[in-house]
Protein backbone atom coordinates (compact mmCIF):
# COMPACT_ATOMS: atom_id res chain seq x y z
CA UNK A 1 0.00 0.00 0.00
CA UNK A 2 1.62 3.47 -1.27
CA UNK A 3 1.04 6.68 0.79
CA UNK A 4 -0.47 9.35 -0.43
CA UNK A 5 2.43 12.34 0.99
CA UNK A 6 4.63 10.82 -1.63
CA UNK A 7 2.57 11.40 -5.11
CA UNK A 8 3.69 13.56 -7.55
CA UNK A 9 1.02 13.77 -10.40
CA UNK A 10 3.87 15.28 -12.75
CA UNK A 11 5.82 12.18 -13.08
CA UNK A 12 3.53 9.84 -12.03
CA UNK A 13 3.63 6.79 -14.46
CA UNK A 14 0.12 4.32 -15.46
CA UNK A 15 2.18 1.58 -12.96
CA UNK A 16 2.24 4.25 -10.16
CA UNK A 17 -0.73 5.21 -10.65
CA UNK A 18 -2.29 1.54 -9.77
CA UNK A 19 -0.36 1.32 -7.28
CA UNK A 20 -2.21 4.69 -5.40
CA UNK A 21 -5.40 3.36 -6.38
CA UNK A 22 -6.60 1.77 -3.19
CA UNK A 23 -5.56 4.42 -1.14
CA UNK A 24 -7.03 6.82 -3.41
CA UNK A 25 -10.56 5.51 -3.37
CA UNK A 26 -10.31 5.14 0.11
CA UNK A 27 -9.53 8.82 0.83
CA UNK A 28 -11.47 10.54 -1.82
CA UNK A 29 -15.03 8.66 -0.95
CA UNK A 30 -14.39 6.93 -4.32
CA UNK A 31 -14.94 9.73 -6.92
CA UNK A 32 -11.21 10.36 -8.12
CA UNK A 33 -12.39 10.72 -11.49
CA UNK A 34 -14.20 14.20 -10.60
CA UNK A 35 -11.24 15.35 -8.90
CA UNK A 36 -9.86 18.52 -10.79
CA UNK A 37 -5.92 17.15 -9.15
CA UNK A 38 -6.00 14.44 -11.64
CA UNK A 39 -7.87 16.21 -14.32
CA UNK A 40 -4.48 16.70 -16.28
CA UNK A 41 -2.98 13.10 -15.37
CA UNK A 42 -6.09 11.50 -17.02
CA UNK A 43 -5.87 13.97 -19.97
CA UNK A 44 -2.06 12.02 -20.36
CA UNK A 45 -3.09 9.08 -19.57
CA UNK A 46 -6.74 7.49 -20.76
CA UNK A 47 -6.68 3.80 -20.18
CA UNK A 48 -6.51 5.34 -16.48
CA UNK A 49 -9.13 8.00 -16.73
CA UNK A 50 -11.24 4.37 -18.31
CA UNK A 51 -10.01 2.04 -15.22
CA UNK A 52 -11.15 4.81 -12.81
CA UNK A 53 -14.52 5.44 -14.19
CA UNK A 54 -14.91 1.33 -14.23
CA UNK A 55 -13.56 1.37 -11.11
CA UNK A 56 -15.84 3.80 -9.18
CA UNK A 57 -19.34 2.50 -11.63
CA UNK A 58 -18.24 -1.24 -10.31
CA UNK A 59 -18.56 0.68 -6.76
CA UNK A 60 -21.35 2.85 -7.31
CA UNK A 61 -23.87 -0.07 -8.41
CA UNK A 62 -22.21 -2.44 -5.88
CA UNK A 63 -24.70 0.15 -3.70
CA UNK A 64 -27.58 -0.98 -5.76
CA UNK A 65 -27.32 -4.82 -4.21
CA UNK A 66 -27.64 -3.85 -0.81
CA UNK A 67 -31.77 -4.48 -1.95
CA UNK A 68 -32.41 -7.95 -0.95
CA UNK A 69 -32.16 -10.84 -3.46
CA UNK A 70 -35.45 -12.70 -2.01
CA UNK A 71 -36.95 -14.31 1.29
CA UNK A 72 -35.56 -17.46 2.97
CA UNK A 73 -38.24 -20.23 3.35
CA UNK A 74 -41.27 -19.85 5.68
CA UNK A 75 -39.46 -23.31 7.02
CA UNK A 76 -36.84 -20.84 8.72
CA UNK A 77 -38.72 -19.00 10.59
CA UNK A 78 -40.73 -22.50 11.53
CA UNK A 79 -37.72 -23.72 12.63
CA UNK A 80 -36.73 -20.53 14.56
CA UNK A 81 -39.74 -20.05 16.23
CA UNK A 82 -39.80 -24.05 17.12
CA UNK A 83 -36.30 -23.75 18.95
CA UNK A 84 -36.88 -20.93 20.91
CA UNK A 85 -40.14 -22.35 22.04
CA UNK A 86 -37.83 -25.29 23.34
CA UNK A 87 -35.13 -22.84 24.78
CA UNK A 88 -38.02 -21.22 26.64
CA UNK A 89 -39.59 -24.45 27.76
CA UNK A 90 -35.86 -25.64 28.88
CA UNK A 91 -36.31 -22.28 31.20
CA UNK A 92 -38.69 -22.72 32.80
CA UNK A 93 -38.40 -25.90 33.86
CA UNK A 94 -35.17 -25.01 34.85
CA UNK A 95 -36.72 -22.19 37.43
CA UNK B 1 -0.62 15.16 -1.44
CA UNK B 2 -3.27 16.14 0.53
CA UNK B 3 -6.62 14.25 0.85
CA UNK B 4 -10.14 15.62 1.91
CA UNK B 5 -11.43 13.30 4.47
CA UNK B 6 -12.96 10.28 3.74
CA UNK B 7 -17.12 11.86 3.69
CA UNK B 8 -18.24 8.18 5.14
CA UNK B 9 -19.54 5.25 3.72
CA UNK B 10 -23.41 5.91 2.38
CA UNK B 11 -25.93 5.76 5.26
CA UNK B 12 -27.93 2.69 4.02
CA UNK B 13 -29.07 1.36 7.64
CA UNK B 14 -31.51 4.20 8.81
CA UNK B 15 -33.83 2.98 11.86
CA UNK B 16 -37.29 1.44 10.75
CA UNK B 17 -40.59 2.56 12.04
CA UNK B 18 -41.72 0.42 14.99
CA UNK B 19 -37.95 -1.43 15.16
CA UNK B 20 -37.24 0.35 18.29
CA UNK B 21 -40.16 -0.26 20.39
CA UNK B 22 -39.89 -3.98 18.63
CA UNK B 23 -36.36 -4.10 19.78
CA UNK B 24 -37.46 -3.01 23.80
CA UNK B 25 -40.28 -5.14 23.63
CA UNK B 26 -38.67 -8.37 22.27
CA UNK B 27 -35.61 -7.65 25.05
CA UNK B 28 -38.67 -7.98 27.29
CA UNK B 29 -39.40 -11.61 26.17
CA UNK B 30 -42.16 -10.66 23.84
CA UNK B 31 -42.95 -13.51 21.38
CA UNK B 32 -44.68 -11.06 18.89
CA UNK B 33 -42.14 -8.38 18.75
CA UNK B 34 -39.36 -10.90 18.12
CA UNK B 35 -41.16 -12.28 15.15
CA UNK B 36 -41.84 -8.64 13.91
CA UNK B 37 -37.90 -7.93 14.14
CA UNK B 38 -37.64 -11.20 12.19
CA UNK B 39 -40.09 -9.86 9.50
CA UNK B 40 -37.98 -6.47 9.24
CA UNK B 41 -35.03 -7.50 8.89
CA UNK B 42 -34.94 -12.02 7.46
CA UNK B 43 -34.71 -10.46 3.64
CA UNK B 44 -31.18 -8.88 4.24
CA UNK B 45 -29.81 -11.19 6.72
CA UNK B 46 -30.88 -14.34 4.09
CA UNK B 47 -29.53 -11.95 0.95
CA UNK B 48 -26.12 -11.40 3.32
CA UNK B 49 -26.14 -14.78 3.89
CA UNK B 50 -26.70 -15.78 0.38
CA UNK B 51 -24.13 -13.67 -1.21
CA UNK B 52 -21.22 -14.86 1.43
CA UNK B 53 -22.39 -18.64 1.13
CA UNK B 54 -23.65 -18.79 -2.44
CA UNK B 55 -25.91 -21.77 -1.55
CA UNK B 56 -29.65 -21.23 -0.42
CA UNK B 57 -29.62 -24.16 1.83
CA UNK B 58 -26.68 -22.62 3.98
CA UNK B 59 -27.67 -19.23 3.53
CA UNK B 60 -31.47 -20.48 5.48
CA UNK B 61 -29.27 -22.83 8.00
CA UNK B 62 -27.57 -19.38 8.45
CA UNK B 63 -30.01 -17.00 8.52
CA UNK B 64 -31.65 -19.68 11.30
CA UNK B 65 -28.74 -19.41 13.60
CA UNK B 66 -28.41 -15.22 12.77
CA UNK B 67 -31.71 -14.91 14.49
CA UNK B 68 -31.68 -17.42 17.41
CA UNK B 69 -28.11 -15.89 18.33
CA UNK B 70 -30.16 -12.67 18.01
CA UNK B 71 -32.62 -13.75 20.19
CA UNK B 72 -29.93 -14.84 22.34
CA UNK B 73 -27.93 -11.85 22.13
CA UNK B 74 -30.40 -9.06 22.17
CA UNK B 75 -30.14 -7.71 25.70
CA UNK B 76 -27.02 -6.66 24.53
CA UNK B 77 -27.70 -4.41 22.11
CA UNK B 78 -27.22 -1.15 23.23
CA UNK B 79 -28.25 1.56 20.38
CA UNK B 80 -24.43 2.72 19.88
CA UNK B 81 -25.12 1.76 16.18
CA UNK B 82 -27.80 1.02 13.71
CA UNK B 83 -29.83 -1.67 14.65
CA UNK B 84 -29.47 -3.42 10.97
CA UNK B 85 -25.80 -3.03 11.91
CA UNK B 86 -25.37 -4.71 14.83
CA UNK B 87 -27.51 -7.29 13.31
CA UNK B 88 -25.24 -7.77 9.88
CA UNK B 89 -22.12 -7.47 11.54
CA UNK B 90 -23.43 -10.64 13.93
CA UNK B 91 -24.78 -12.27 11.12
CA UNK B 92 -21.16 -11.54 9.07
CA UNK B 93 -19.11 -13.06 12.51
CA UNK B 94 -21.69 -16.17 12.12
CA UNK B 95 -21.16 -17.22 8.64
CA UNK B 96 -16.75 -16.47 8.77
CA UNK B 97 -17.02 -18.96 12.17
CA UNK B 98 -19.21 -21.37 9.84
CA UNK B 99 -17.01 -21.03 7.43
CA UNK B 100 -13.96 -21.35 9.51
CA UNK B 101 -15.39 -24.59 10.83
CA UNK B 102 -15.82 -26.31 7.53
CA UNK B 103 -11.71 -27.01 6.69
CA UNK B 104 -12.52 -26.71 3.24
CA UNK B 105 -13.85 -22.94 2.91
CA UNK B 106 -11.72 -21.89 5.49
CA UNK B 107 -8.65 -22.84 3.06
CA UNK B 108 -10.39 -21.25 0.06
CA UNK B 109 -11.11 -18.21 2.37
CA UNK B 110 -7.19 -17.86 3.18
CA UNK B 111 -6.19 -18.12 0.11
CA UNK B 112 -8.35 -15.28 -1.45
CA UNK B 113 -6.98 -13.49 1.15
CA UNK B 114 -3.63 -14.21 -0.69
CA UNK B 115 -5.00 -15.37 -3.96
CA UNK B 116 -2.56 -17.09 -6.28
CA UNK B 117 -1.66 -15.52 -9.36
CA UNK B 118 -4.14 -17.46 -11.43
CA UNK B 119 -6.77 -15.66 -9.47
CA UNK B 120 -5.42 -12.01 -9.33
CA UNK B 121 -6.31 -9.64 -11.81
CA UNK B 122 -4.68 -8.73 -14.30
CA UNK B 123 -2.39 -5.67 -15.00
CA UNK B 124 -3.56 -4.38 -18.69
CA UNK B 125 -2.79 -0.70 -18.82
CA UNK B 126 -1.78 -0.02 -22.23
CA UNK B 127 -3.83 -2.83 -23.40
CA UNK B 128 -6.99 -3.17 -24.42
CA UNK B 129 -8.65 -0.17 -23.55
CA UNK B 130 -12.29 -1.61 -23.63
CA UNK B 131 -14.22 0.31 -21.16
CA UNK B 132 -17.16 -0.69 -19.36
CA UNK B 133 -20.34 0.79 -20.90
CA UNK B 134 -22.28 3.99 -19.09
CA UNK B 135 -23.61 1.57 -16.58
CA UNK B 136 -23.80 -2.10 -15.32
CA UNK B 137 -27.17 -3.19 -14.29
CA UNK B 138 -28.01 -5.23 -11.56
CA UNK B 139 -28.68 -8.89 -12.33
CA UNK B 140 -24.87 -8.48 -14.62
CA UNK B 141 -23.08 -7.68 -11.61
CA UNK B 142 -25.20 -9.72 -9.11
CA UNK B 143 -23.44 -12.51 -11.61
CA UNK B 144 -19.90 -11.66 -11.75
CA UNK B 145 -19.94 -11.08 -7.80
CA UNK B 146 -21.00 -14.38 -7.60
CA UNK B 147 -17.91 -15.80 -9.79
CA UNK B 148 -15.76 -13.70 -7.52
CA UNK B 149 -13.00 -15.93 -5.87
CA UNK B 150 -14.90 -16.21 -2.06
CA UNK B 151 -12.43 -13.95 -0.19
CA UNK B 152 -12.00 -11.55 -3.16
CA UNK B 153 -16.13 -11.71 -3.19
CA UNK B 154 -16.19 -11.40 1.21
CA UNK B 155 -14.09 -8.47 1.01
CA UNK B 156 -16.38 -6.74 -2.07
CA UNK B 157 -19.83 -7.50 -0.72
CA UNK B 158 -18.77 -6.47 3.09
CA UNK B 159 -17.07 -2.98 2.09
CA UNK B 160 -19.18 -2.16 -1.50
CA UNK B 161 -22.63 -3.48 -0.74
CA UNK B 162 -22.41 -3.76 3.32
CA UNK B 163 -21.04 -0.76 3.90
CA UNK B 164 -18.60 -1.94 6.40
CA UNK B 165 -15.18 0.05 6.66
CA UNK B 166 -11.94 -1.25 6.33
CA UNK B 167 -11.23 -1.72 10.38
CA UNK B 168 -14.24 -3.36 10.33
CA UNK B 169 -13.53 -6.01 7.39
CA UNK B 170 -10.12 -6.27 8.56
CA UNK B 171 -11.03 -7.57 12.60
CA UNK B 172 -13.72 -9.69 10.97
CA UNK B 173 -11.68 -11.70 8.33
CA UNK B 174 -8.46 -11.28 10.62
CA UNK B 175 -6.08 -9.04 7.85
CA UNK B 176 -4.93 -5.89 8.19
CA UNK B 177 -6.60 -3.20 6.95
CA UNK B 178 -3.96 -2.40 4.24
CA UNK B 179 -4.97 -6.34 3.33
CA UNK B 180 -8.53 -5.40 3.29
CA UNK B 181 -8.37 -2.70 0.64
CA UNK B 182 -5.88 -4.28 -1.55
CA UNK B 183 -8.31 -7.64 -1.71
CA UNK B 184 -11.26 -4.64 -2.37
CA UNK B 185 -9.34 -3.08 -5.32
CA UNK B 186 -8.43 -6.42 -6.53
CA UNK B 187 -11.95 -7.67 -6.17
CA UNK B 188 -12.77 -4.49 -8.42
CA UNK B 189 -10.11 -5.25 -10.73
CA UNK B 190 -11.61 -8.31 -11.17
CA UNK B 191 -15.34 -7.39 -11.87
CA UNK B 192 -14.09 -5.39 -14.26
CA UNK B 193 -12.47 -7.68 -16.57
CA UNK B 194 -15.36 -9.95 -15.77
CA UNK B 195 -17.72 -7.43 -16.72
CA UNK B 196 -16.08 -6.20 -19.77
CA UNK B 197 -16.16 -9.27 -21.64
CA UNK B 198 -19.84 -10.76 -21.41
CA UNK B 199 -19.02 -14.15 -22.71
CA UNK B 200 -17.31 -15.06 -19.31
CA UNK B 201 -20.71 -14.53 -17.27
CA UNK B 202 -21.84 -17.02 -19.92
CA UNK B 203 -23.12 -20.07 -17.90
CA UNK B 204 -20.65 -23.22 -18.42
CA UNK B 205 -18.03 -20.08 -17.67
CA UNK B 206 -19.32 -19.46 -14.38
CA UNK B 207 -19.26 -23.41 -13.34
CA UNK B 208 -15.73 -23.42 -14.64
CA UNK B 209 -14.83 -20.25 -12.31
CA UNK B 210 -16.78 -21.55 -9.15
CA UNK B 211 -15.25 -24.82 -9.53
CA UNK B 212 -11.73 -22.83 -9.38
Amino acid sequence: MKDLASINLDTMTPAEFEEYLPELFEASGGSISSDPRFANFFRQHANCAALVRDLETIAEQAKSLFEPMGDPSDAVWSNIASKLKDENAGNDEDR
Amino acid sequence: MQTEPNPGLFKRNAPIAGEADAIERAKKGDPDAFARLYALHKRRVYTLCLRMLGNVSEAEDMTQEAFLHLFRKLDSFRGESAFSTWLHRLTVNLVLMHLRKKGLQLVSLEETINPSEEDAPKRDFGARDTQLSGSVDRVTLERAVAMLPPGYRMVFVLHDVEGFEHNEIATMLECSTGNSKSQLHKARLRLRELLRDPQNLQPENRLMEASR
